[in-house]
């Protein structure tokens, strides 16, 4: 595709770009999505990093290439690439592929925007306002406000830094120097972006006072309390709890009820990290692993993971609707938020977040929830419970396999025991050399076969 | 209402247009979705990420260096000032800032907002960004900056400010950190690709004096939203210190392979797209010629709609720009006559935002307005894709005025 150095005329050959398009998309939908998705295709074809390196010919050069050349490229990249839409990837806390979302995936890429104002992205300013709302619908909050964000990590620093932002308002402004040391509280068994959050946001890891679990994984109310007390004496002023609704390892759900009256009675922001766990509540049957949610102040969830909509999607849910995400975010540069527009610029919620240009995250989670319905993303929740289920007992009947614990949510935690280790329990090595057989925690979240 | 970035008349933001190898190399991720923290789950993006890294190190004029990839130019801003934070003290990420001497950020009054709001996100405080005067052409006046009494831990130049597009004198600027000892930023979101322009690169002379850059390849270069990354100088593993975890369910060290590869522990985000891979296709397709004819094309319209500006009646240029933003007021015949008073500029605000108005609903074109130290409402013109011609630019001109000619 050569581009025309006069400026008489466009720089670009259209016809040559979408014949290009066309064949690369071919390709994607054969190699990626039919084979990708094939049981009887491999999930991976292993290569070693440098071999890797050597194949793909990653150097970057000053001559372009033909356009075969490069569609070549694009099957050696899909060829190498993990498939995580295959039915036995089930290595993270996402798998599998929805056609609609991807459709909607594709729609977002063509159309290439930012979703700042309403002026560059109507559609998308309106449709985030609505699926957010649903959001909250669900974790059973009639007004509030929200956005999305790019990633659960980002989601759960947004909770702390609005958090902090409450408790001393001035801190926006004159930073952190002057406050007091503040303390924050998250599970043993907590995602690892609250410590990344405390380091960043300027209140230090040191600070996070970690509650310890019962064995099922779950945060202990009552060492919560006690927490509480140790940071105060210390001359902490404690701002922020974050419980967590399906931990990352074991999927356990922290006892929101018991926490929340404890946040309540110490007048503590309580956040409810439901990156993982929140899309049970889609389900009637299993919604309950999540009562008291509704009594949090911010709430993180990512349909990117269990509702397969594609990376990425998390939604920061706030009970607030007083305007507080954009006291505490809000800039108001006057090249994008110009307040002389000549429609109502309240539509421009882009000030909301620390971004300035972020991607259109909506569409493939309305486009999907359009085409299945609630009921629709309710029998995948329910269907995914179930094989979780199915599995636990198949694991208890064969020998060599032992599970970790009962599951509550999809994630399914045993040990292969080798013929070699059993028995063999007592001996002082056991455990030592059977973690050298383990390939960790599953998470078991099978794709529907229909929508 | 529906507004599409690839068309040719849309010139709003800093990024705009559709390169069709980037726009393949998007769906190709989006059917695979895979997250770039680890070798295993995301072999071949953390490997072309690395790859790129490299190459933009290499045009910034480092022998080495780190790099990542981030969700926007001001996440990179925010990761810059987070790691000179934690060079200048790094006990900060486990204390925390309470009780620690106020720390200051100096950075120009045309620096992007995204300074203000990290400041904030960060714990640093609003207050303590101090915005360094600038000249008649938006540019850092380096006397002003030596001038300031406290020692910053963090000095950010603008290479390619949003609204002027001006570029900060970077030598000098670096100068003065170098003196002083201070971690220099250089947020080059929107300019840094004027460096794959062995014609334009000059604008951004001395940028290998910094500690750190920010830049976004889906601006200029049309990689796709969102292409940005965050290089640093520093090869002795800063970024992954300061920003590490070490969650054991991801990052294992009993691995198969060599654990090194796992580059996810750099970021502050734990699943991250791979935002490099749609950079590398379009790069390997057109090369680093075909990168560079884009970038001296869309600077020599810029250059044409210039000189067409200056000469037609009721157009008048703000400053003669340096790269591709072209501000200029539209004067309807009405106004042509009054005396540039206080009456005039005031009149004058309002003709921008009616004819923006009547562009939007008509859907002809559309390009941004804003009022900017203390000038009234002008139009800031970006031009970006390979796609626009001299055609496009003259019906920019003729539109306006037969949008505004009642005015």
């Amino acid at each position: 595709m050569a581009e025309s150095s006069s400026l008489e005329h466009p720089g670009l050959d259209k016809a040559a770009g979408e014949e290009f398009l066309q064949e690369a998309f071919q390709i994607l939908l054969e190699e990626a999505v039919r084979k990708g998705m094939d049981a009887t295709e491999k999930v991976c074809d292993w290569r070693e990093p440098q071999e890797l390196q050597e194949l793909l010919d990653l150097e970057l050069r000053s001559h372009g290439e033909p356009r075969q050349r490069v569609l070549e490229r694009c099957r050696d990249v899909i060829r190498y690439s993990v498939k995580t839409c295959h039915p036995r990837f089930f290595n993270q806390l996402f798998s599998g592929l929805d056609h609609h979302a991807l459709v909607g995936r594709m729609i977002t890429e063509a159309l290439n925007t930012s979703q700042y104002t309403y002026e560059i992205a109507p559609v998308f300013v309106l449709m985030e306002e609505v699926v957010l709302a649903k959001l909250r619908e669900l974790v059973g909050w009639s007004s509030g406000d929200g956005i999305f964000s790019p990633g659960g990590s980002i989601s759960n620093m947004y909770a702390m830094n609005v958090a902090r932002y409450r408790r001393f308002p001035d801190s926006k402004r004159k930073g952190s120097w002057a406050l007091p040391r503040l303390a924050l509280f998250t599970s043993q068994e907590s995602h690892y972006s609250i410590q990344k959050g405390a380091a960043f946001l300027g209140i230090g890891t040191d600070n996070i006072y970690l509650v310890g679990v019962d064995e099922r994984g779950k945060m202990i109310p009552e060492e919560l309390e006690k927490e509480i007390e140790r940071a105060k004496a210390e001359g902490a002023v404690p701002f922020f709890v974050s419980a967590t609704c399906g931990t990352t390892v074991l999927g356990a759900f922290d006892p929101l009820g018991s926490i929340a009256d404890v946040c309540q009675r110490h007048g503590i922001w309580f956040h409810v990290d439901a990156a993982w766990g929140g899309s049970a509540l889609l389900s009637r049957k299993h919604r309950h692993l999540l009562t008291g949610i509704e009594r949090a102040d911010s709430v993180a969830w990512n349909p990117h993971k269990m509702l397969m909509v594609g990376l990425q999607c998390s939604a920061f849910l706030l009970r607030d609707s007083s305007g507080l995400l954009q006291r505490c975010h809000g800039a108001s540069a006057t090249y994008l938020f110009q307040p002389d527009k000549f429609y109502d610029v309240s539509y421009d919620t882009g000030d909301k977040t620390v971004q300035c240009g972020r991607r259109v995250d909506c569409l493939k989670l309305w486009l999907l929830w359009k085409a299945v319905g609630t009921e629709g993303l309710e029998r995948r929740v329910d269907r995914a419970f179930a094989f979780t289920r199915y599995l636990a007992e198949e694991v208890k009947r064969r020998e060599g396999f032992q599970l970790v614990l009962e599951p509550e949510f999809i994630n399914l935690c045993f040990w292969f025991v080798p013929p070699s280790l059993r028995g063999k329990e007592g001996s002082a090595d056991y455990w030592s050399r059977l973690g050298k057989v383990s390939v960790g925690a599953t998470v078991l979240r099978p794709a529907p076969s229909k929508p | 209402m529906f507004v599409f970035s690839g068309h040719p008349r849309f010139f709003n933001q800093l990024y705009a247009g559709i390169d069709y190898y980037s726009l393949a190399a998007r769906f190709i991720t989006e059917a695979l979705n895979p997250s770039v923290y680890t070798y295993e789950v995301s072999p071949v993006f953390l490997l072309v990420e690395e790859a790129v890294i490299k190459k933009m190190i290499e045009f910034i004029g480092w022998e080495e260096g780190d790099g990542i990839f981030n969700p926007g130019g001001s996440v990179s801003n925010m990761y810059a000032m987070n790691l000179a934070r934690y060079k200048f003290c790094p006990e900060i990420k486990e204390k925390g800032l309470s009780g620690l001497p106020r720390l200051v950020l100096f950075t120009s009054e045309e620096c992007h907002y995204s300074m203000k709001k990290a400041a904030s996100f960060l714990g640093i405080g609003t207050e303590n960004v101090y915005f360094i005067k600038t000249d008649e052409r938006g540019k850092m006046i380096p006397e002003e900056l030596e001038k300031q009494g406290s020692a910053p831990f963090l000095v950010c130049a603008t290479a390619g400010t949003t609204v002027l597009g001006a570029f900060d004198p970077l030598d000098k600027i670096a100068n003065i950190c170098e003196k002083h000892g201070l971690w220099l930023h250089v947020d080059a979101s929107w300019g840094g690709s004027a460096l794959i322009s062995k014609k334009h690169c000059k604008l951004l002379h001395g940028i290998h004096r910094a500690d750190s850059v920010a830049w976004n390849p889906h601006k200029m270069l049309m990689a796709g939203i969102q292409c940005c990354a965050l290089l640093v100088k520093d090869n002795s593993g800063l970024l992954k210190k300061c920003y590490s975890a070490k969650a054991a369910y991801l990052f294992q060290q009993d691995k198969f392979y060599d654990v090194n590869y796992d580059t996810g522990d750099k970021s502050i985000q734990c699943s991250r797209r791979p935002d490099a891979f749609k950079f590398w296709l379009m790069w390997k397709a057109l090369g680093t010629t075909g990168l560079e004819e884009r970038v001296n094309r869309a600077l020599a319209l810029a250059r044409y709609l210039v000189e067409e500006i200056k000469k037609r009646e009721g157009f008048q240029l703000l400053l003669e720009p340096e790269y591709a933003n072209v501000c200029f007021w539209y004067i309807p015949p009405s106004l042509r006559k009054m005396e540039e008073g206080p009456e005039f500029w005031q009149k004058l605000h309002q003709v921008a935002p009616v004819i923006k108005e009547r562009m939007m609903k008509k859907g002809s074109m559309m390009l941004g307005y804003q009022p900017h130290r203390g000038k009234v409402n002008f139009f800031r013109q970006v031009i970006i894709s390979p796609q626009v011609s001299r055609e496009d630019m003259d019906f920019l001109l003729d539109e306006m005025e037969r949008l505004a000619k009642d005015l």
